[in-house]
């Protein structure tokens, strides 16, 4: 990084699906909680970054960035990034970017998504503007069959079966359950998995994430000082479409990032001990435990079955992941940085890894949170 | 995303697709976007030949990876505007994997085609003018015992039947709708394999099913597959024909005949769309020159 960049305040929304409230509510109530963490004066800020996916389908509202920066006394500059479901790291990215080319000291990243406020059909075929609209949607996939499809190529490349893949959402919920902030705070057992209902065969509804409304809101500065610095933040792309990749049980997005941010960092894999990654399906999980290399190709299951078998230590989607905290799209990049933090300072661990992607990893934002309070 | 101008784009690209291909990957989603209806829908990642992929509905009744698939144009859906929208869909066409086609059983003779054809008479005649080649293999049936069968049914209740189906004793099995009764009807494959042992050949009587069955468990090419078509130039005047004769062999009453003319007009698309299954469709008209022109295109009855 060019400059320390500091996270210095965080606030979150339960994930969940909040009827009685809109996406302004979501922000306000995300943002006050934010600077309250942070201890600073709401005119510290003088960046405020929206990320946010479905304004315009689900809640007829575009223009957020202004919108968000009326929250604040003094109407601070305010921008909007989308990059479908990695929209929040993305806006990270971007804060870092302002941070570190000067142009701004104190950054409000706010991520959020009001999902509910449509049918689920609807929802559905809103997210799927995170595939090709001419190369995908027209044959009538949706999100679930195209993981559907990266599922069952799996499946016939690897030999991973239908019990494996649901230990991953039993593991899921198992770590959610402790965590206030998610949608689901209950055990799944791994038959259950297997025995719910089929989406997009094979995998099952308690394979996918759910439908969520939330806000979660980080506060970067390079003037305000924390334990908390940004060790590395990186992007990268891919095609958008999958019929327009070499391969669709591997991500080079996540590879690519990854590589680049474990250098910005000048660290090796080995020391993170914390990592939030993008579980939008029990079978995404699966695939970036790999991507990011805490797997040989083939093998990403046996993180999970160990975690399942309880001889690892759990430092994986603590939080519950997409599956248990809920997914409002937009917001789950900035959770998941928040979360990061979270396990650090209750840890005292060193290093801790997010990991957000958008739609079939098209766009992969990977962030390093260093502890400087450590106990190392 | 129903917007005709994306739709335009998307089937002008889609055009250049229409190719064969091979099957990456398959999902049945089960519940489509709503334009598409509410049955579960089968999309295939499908690489073409010029090394190409695409998405588009997969038609696999056992889909799997390495499938090869032909491309074929149908009617997706129609949207709020009437605008009748057409896609490309990728149709299998062998349902079986390949290594599974290297034991090669026998030849089987099967004559295919709507009730009232002339399936029953036809497959009697080859098999009494030539019984030192040819066997009908007796089709195992649920439905209860009907004067005017002559021998060619085995009957067996709905539990046998299906314990048959479960235990893998029916090499081909398919339920055809009608009022009042749950008609099942199969074929065992130790009847098969009692032919073949004499050297002699099994002749069956099937339907769309049962065809893709035999296709499906022997091999596409164990199979030597009559189409038998009525006379008549339009579907009308070959529906028309059906329900004559259907009427004049006077077995079923007027409710049952509806029902087999309703699955006849079902059967008469299936000719075309799976045109794959047939090796020759003969046109029923002359009993005489129906059997004369089968005799010559079977390789065991051309000498006889």
């Amino acid at each position: 990084m060019e400059k320390d960049i500091f996270l210095v305040g965080q606030g979150l929304t339960r994930f969940g699906e909040h009827w009685d409230r809109s996406l302004l509510n979501l922000m306000d109530e995300a943002t006050e909680a934010a600077l309250k963490n942070s201890g600073l004066n709401a005119l510290d800020v003088d960046l405020v970054i929206v990320a946010n996916m479905l304004g315009e389908r689900t809640n007829n509202q575009a223009h957020l960035g202004a919108l968000a920066s009326a929250l604040l006394p003094h109407h601070p500059p305010a921008l909007r990034i989308e990059s479908a479901c990695g929209s929040g790291a993305m806006a990270l990215h971007t804060a870092a970017a302002y941070l570190e080319s000067k142009r701004a000291e104190t950054v409000l990243v706010i991520g959020v998504e009001k999902m509910t406020d449509v049918s689920v059909d609807e929802v559905s075929a809103a997210l799927m503007g995170a595939a090709d609209s001419e190369l995908d949607a027209p044959s009538g996939l949706t999100f679930p069959g195209i993981f559907g499809l990266i599922t069952q190529r799996y499946m016939h490349e690897y030999g991973l079966t239908r019990e494996q893949l649901s230990l991953v959402s039993a593991v899921h919920h198992r770590q959610g359950k402790e965590n206030p902030f998610a949608q689901f705070r209950f055990d799944v057992s791994p038959e259950k998995v297997t025995a719910s209902p089929m989406v997009a065969d094979p995998l099952r509804l308690l394979d996918c994430s759910p439908v969520s409304d939330g806000a979660a809101v980080c506060i970067l500065s390079t003037t305000h000082r924390s334990e908390l610095r940004l060790a590395a933040s990186q992007i990268a792309s891919d095609s958008v479409s999958i019929t327009e990749r070499a391969s669709i049980t591997s991500f080079s997005a996540t590879r690519d990032a990854m590589q680049r941010a474990l250098k910005e960092a000048e660290i090796d894999r080995e020391e993170i001990r914390a990592l939030e990654t993008h579980d939008c399906f029990s079978m995404a999980a699966i695939i970036n435990m790999e991507d990011l290399g805490f797997a040989e190709p083939g093998e990403g299951i046996s993180v999970y079955e160990r975690i399942h078998a309880g001889d690892y230590p759990t430092f994986v989607n603590k939080s519950g992941g997409l599956k248990s905290c809920g997914h409002p799209v937009a917001a789950t990049g900035i959770k998941q940085m928040i979360d990061i933090a979270k396990q650090l300072g209750a840890s005292k661990e060193q290093y801790g890894l997010a990991h957000n992607f958008g739609g079939a990893c098209a766009s992969c934002g990977i962030h390093i949170l260093e502890n400087l309070d450590a106990s190392s | 995303m129903s917007s005709p101008s994306i739709i335009h784009r998307a089937q002008k690209k889609r055009a250049s697709k229409l190719q064969a291909g091979t099957v990456l990957s398959f999902t049945v989603l089960a519940h489509p976007p709503a334009r598409f209806g509410k049955r579960p829908r089968q999309i295939g990642l499908i690489q073409l030949e010029d090394g190409s992929s695409v998405l588009a509905p997969l038609l696999a009744e056992r889909p799997f990876i390495g499938q090869r698939v032909h491309a074929r144009m149908r009617l997706s859906h129609v949207t709020e505007e009437k605008l009748r929208v057409y896609e490309v869909s990728y149709e299998a066409l062998s349902e079986v994997p390949a290594i599974m086609e290297k034991t090669f059983p026998g030849y089987i003779l099967a004559l295919t085609g709507p009730s009232g054809v002339g399936k029953t008479t036809v497959s009697r005649m080859l098999v009494q003018m030539f019984s030192d080649v040819a066997v009908n293999v007796p089709i195992v049936t649920t439905r209860k015992e009907k004067p005017g069968d002559e021998g060619e049914y085995v009957y067996a209740p709905t539990t046998e039947f299906d314990e048959w189906k479960r235990g893998g004793l029916l090499v081909a099995a398919t339920d055809i709708p009608s009022r009042g009764e749950h008609r099942q009807y199969g074929y065992r494959r130790a009847d098969f394999e009692a032919i073949w042992k004499e050297g002699k050949l099994p002749v069956v009587i099937t339907e769309m099913h049962l065809l893709k069955d035999l296709a499906n468990t022997f091999g596409r090419r164990s199979i030597l597959s009559f189409g038998l078509l009525p006379p008549g130039k339009s579907k009308r005047a070959k529906l028309s024909q059906l329900l004559h004769r259907l009427r004049k062999r006077g077995r079923e009453t007027e409710a049952h005949i509806q029902d087999r003319l309703k699955n006849a007009e079902r059967d008469l698309a299936f000719f075309k769309e799976r045109s794959d299954l047939f090796d020759h469709v003969v046109v029923n008209k002359d009993l005489n020159v129906v059997i004369r022109s089968m005799q010559k295109r079977i390789p065991g009855l051309s000498q006889a």
